[in-house]
Order: C-alpha cells, then structure tokens, then sequence
C-alpha cells in the first residue's frame, strides 16, 4: 500500500509539473523583454484576483486584442518582436512558427488571442492598486524562452 | 457503505424507514406461515433505530467538501504574507498530509479500529487539496487565468487517486472536475450552442456507457457514473430544447471530434460488457443523443416579435420528449435503487416546464393567468409523470425477472 501511495503522489505530482511546465521553462531558459501595458481587474474563481493586461504595442493586424481572422482560419499564431525606443513591439503575424526569435506563440482558438501574458495575479488589495498606479499605462517585463512560451515576472507603473 | 456498526447490545443499527419496511414484511411473513411469531421477534430485535450512522457520514462529507474547498478559497485568496513558493510548499505539504491520512485511517478501518466515513471523508479533502496545489501552482508562475487544462489536470489527479485507493469522493471530484473541463474546453475551441450540447452529451454517453463496463469490473463505481450521465443527459435535452440555440458558428474542433469517438466507443462498451438490461442504458443516451441534435438542427428562425406555428410545434416536441426522458430517468432511479436519480428527474422537469413555460407560454399569457397556467401544467405533468414512471418501472422489473 505504501508503494501504491508514493506512486500516486509521485504521478499527481507530475500532472502538476504538467500544469506549469511551459511557464517554468520560460522562467528558467527564457529571457527578458519590456512591453507597455494598461491593466483591467478580473477575478479568477480558483485563483483570485488578477490584473489583466493588455498590450497596445501587440495589437496592430492582432497582437493581444480581438483577433482578426483571415479567412475565417484559427489557432495557433505567432507575433514577431521588434525593439523600438526600448520597449518590444509587433513585428508580424504568422500562422508559421518563425525561424528564429524573440516571437510570442500565441492562440486565436477564443474570442481574443492568448498568448499566455494577459494576466498578473496579485492579492485583491494590490489589485486595486496596481490598478490605479498603471491608470496611464506601466511595463511589463515579460520572459519569453527559444518556443515563444511567455510568462510575465513583473510589473511596474 | 460500510454497515457494520453495532451498539453495545449487539443490536444493528436501521433507519426507521428500514424497520418500518422490514415490520411490514416480517407481519406478511408470519400470515403466510413461514415464520413464527417469535421468530419475527427475534429478527426484529437484532436491530435498533438510528440516524446516527447517516446523519455522522453526511456531517463527515459535508465537512470535507467545506474544508477542501476552504483550501481552494484560500489559493484564490493570494494570501501574501508568504512568498509565491512558500505558498505553495505549503499548500503541497497539507496537500501529501491529508494523502497519507486518508490512507492511514483507510488502513485502521481495515484493521477494524476506525469508522470508514471518516477515511473517506479525508479522502475527498485530499483529493480537493490536489486541485488547490494545481492552481497555486498555476498562480505561483502566473499560469494565464481561465486556463482550463488545470481543471483537466486536477480531474485526471482526482480519478487517479479515486481508482488506486478505490474510493468514491476522489472518484466524484474527478468525475465532476472532469466535466467541468471538458464543457469549457469545448466552448472555449468551438464557442457554440451545438457544441455545448454535444459536449453535454458527450459525458452522458461516456457516463452510462462507463456505468455498463463499470458494472462487471468495478461494481462500487457503476452508480456515480450512472448518474453523473444520466445528469448531464438532461441538461443536454435542456439545453437542445432552448429555442434560441441553433447551429451557429459550429465547427467540429479536435476536442470534440475525441469527445464524440470516446463516447461512442463507451456506448458500444458498455452494450457489450453490460449484464441484462444495464446494457440498454448507453443505447438510450446514444437516441437521446440524436433525437436533441436533431432538435437543434430543426430552427424555427430568429423571429422575435411572436410565436408562429413552427415555434409552438418545435416548443410542444421538446416538452414531450424532455417528460418521456425524465420518466425513463425517474423509472431507472426505482430500478437500481437510487433516489439521486428519481430527485435529479423530478428536478429537471420542475425546472423544464418553467422555463418552457415562461418562454413560449408568457409571449401570450401575462401575470397571473400565467401562474395559473404553470400550476396547471404542473399539475398535469406531475400526474403523467408518476403515473408512467410507475407503469414503466413495473414492466421492466417485470422483463428483468
């Protein structure tokens, strides 16, 4: 019975590993990037309250906002990265992964395209400040690894 | 269910419907000469009265439903006075905690030093406290929100857990988890109303046909699946049955394309494996199935200013097969002794012919015309309702003997 029970922890432990796996990669191989933001404030009913984020330099022809849909085609999409006065911007938009980075691998499967940067979970308390602080826009530094998986590790006004 | 708890005396411990049921037999008995009067004392006197034993097992699971969800609740709290990995640890360590005592306590019941509801009831916290390290995992690395692969993956840890200690609490989170995923995937590849309900459907065909595969395999699980299909079935017809869900936007996507073949190939298991008429169950979810596909595909148009003829007609078939679906759910709840199922059918149409009368009826009928109206219709339905859910019961017992 002992063996059975360390099995089992040991195999739900590796659906968590499952559950994070494309995010701890992207923390641990991937690297910085800074992109402005301006917050919205959801709440998400398993994890609490989360700031969204939209990105005004991805939306151009897609980027972070409703999707435009060529030919009515959706899922995977990628956006290339261009630096420009410091801040990472939409290059172009492809339905083929691109040779080489920085890009984001993103979908738009939904009514918007995710590319796994939309949220920042935070305590409801700051939610509402960070809110307010970012009212006029802020960065995010986003860590984005070899595959385009993104993951936000900051947020500043 | 665990029923072997004695008082002091020695006696068994039975609910009063149970003595009152047993009394009426043990009278017939003694009439028809197969038991002395004595003797029917002596059986009735091994057992005593008691709502001690269900009242402490719901108390038991009520209270782990509550604090697994406490859990959970406290994950979505953001709690920050600990950093994002020491929440976690944290959340992990009473997660293998109340893992390990689930089984500990398991382990004193087989021994017969401990109640089983307690062990289970450990058990379904420990599989909740699964789904609260998954999201405080997610929320730790700032996994996006509304992901609902967590969700799938806590439903697949749960079912895990459920099959390798055989235990229902973690089967029915996984169960539930499970289907919770698989309706949001669907809506989140292909957002339309078909979709839903063949996702709706979907788990019914998967549920009966479990349900049949799971009667000669694994006989403690047959029932939650069964119900659990029979569930979502109704909710399917519900939904199939709404006059504004049409085939809009539909697109098969690659999760319900999987989610359809497993469903038949659970339907087609579940026909074979099945002992006596279990069997039929997977084949009516499949026609139930169809005939609700069908009612979706049969759009009266998108006029709102009035109710024509096509309306009414799409509105009075739906009625009648949703009330011969529920008589079916109703009369299989008698058959296998589940009042769940007889509840959650006579739920489903309480619920049905309000909305149906509330959308096709109050277009012409207002206030309180409109009561009396539902009152009528209740009245109506609930009379054909028992009615038939006796008569049909009766006659399949009649074929299963």
């Amino acid at each position: 019975m002992r063996i059975r029970l360390l099995g089992l922890a040991l195999a739900q432990l590796a659906l968590v590993g499952v559950a994070v796996g494309p995010q701890l990669v992207a923390r641990t191989t991937g690297e910085d990037y800074l992109m402005r933001v301006r917050p919205v404030d959801p709440i998400d009913p398993f994890r609490g309250a989360y700031v969204t984020l939209a990105y005004p330099d991805l939306r151009g022809p897609g980027g972070s906002g409703r999707p435009r849909r060529e030919g009515g085609e959706r899922g995977d999409v990628f956006l290339t990265l261009v630096e420009e006065d410091g801040f990472w911007v939409l290059g172009e938009r492809t339905r083929a992964r691109p040779d080489s980075g920085p890009y984001l691998a993103c979908d738009d499967r939904s009514w918007t395209v995710r590319c796994g940067i939309e949220s920042w979970f935070v305590p409801q308390d700051r939610a509402r400040e960070l809110e307010d602080a970012l009212v006029d826009g802020g960065v995010a530094t986003v860590r984005v690894d070899s595959r385009g998986v993104a993951v936000v590790v900051s947020v500043d006004p | 269910m665990d029923t072997r708890v004695t008082s002091p005396t020695g006696t068994r411990p039975a609910t009063p419907h149970q003595l009152t049921w047993l009394g009426t037999q043990l009278d017939a008995w003694c009439e028809e000469g197969l038991l002395e009067r004595d003797q029917a004392a002596a059986i009735r006197g091994r057992y005593h009265a008691s709502r001690r034993v269900s009242v402490g097992r719901l108390l038991l699971a009520l209270g782990g439903a509550f604090v697994g969800i406490g859990l959970i609740w406290l994950v979505a709290a953001n709690l920050d006075q600990l950093p994002p990995l020491g929440r976690f640890l944290a959340v992990t360590a009473i997660w293998l905690a109340l893992l390990a005592a689930g089984e500990a306590l398991a382990a004193r019941h087989r021994a017969g030093a401990g109640p089983r509801a307690l062990a289970e009831s450990v058990r379904l916290v420990a599989a909740l406290a699964f789904g609260a390290t998954i999201f405080q995992a997610a929320q730790s690395l700032q996994v996006p929100a509304y992901e609902p692969k967590l969700v799938g993956l806590w439903a697949a840890g749960a079912l895990l857990h459920g099959y390798a200690v055989g235990s229902i609490g973690p089967l029915a989170v996984g169960q539930l988890a499970g289907s919770v995923w698989f309706i949001w995937q669907v809506g989140y590849d292909e957002p339309s109303g078909l979709s839903v309900v063949l996702a709706l459907f979907v788990l019914s065909g998967l549920g009966l046909g479990l349900a049949a595969v799971h009667q000669r395999l694994r006989p403690d699980f047959e029932s939650s699946y069964r119900e659990l299909g029979a569930l979502f079935g109704l909710a399917g017809l519900f939904a199939a049955a709404l006059p504004f869900l049409t085939t809009d936007d539909f697109g098969w996507s690659l999760g319900t394309a999987v989610g359809v073949t497993a469903a038949l190939l659970a339907v087609v298991a579940g026909a074979v494996l099945g002992r006596g008429d279990v069997r039929i169950e997977p084949v009516a979810a499949a026609a139930v199935a169809l005939v609700a596909v069908g009612l979706v595909l049969w759009d009266t148009g998108a006029e709102t200013t009035g109710l024509d003829v096509a309306d009414w007609l799409h509105a009075l078939t739906s009625v009648g097969v949703y009330v011969v679906v529920a008589v079916g759910v109703a009369a299989l709840g008698t058959l296998r002794d589940s009042w769940r199922l007889t509840a959650l059918a006579t739920a489903a149409i309480v619920v049905f012919t309000t909305f149906q009368s509330f959308a096709v009826f109050a277009e012409i009928i207002q206030g309180a015309w409109l009561f009396v109206l539902l009152g009528l219709v209740f009245l109506g339905t609930g009379f054909l309702f028992d009615r038939a859910r006796r008569e049909l019961a009766a006659a399949l017992e009649g074929e299963s003997r």
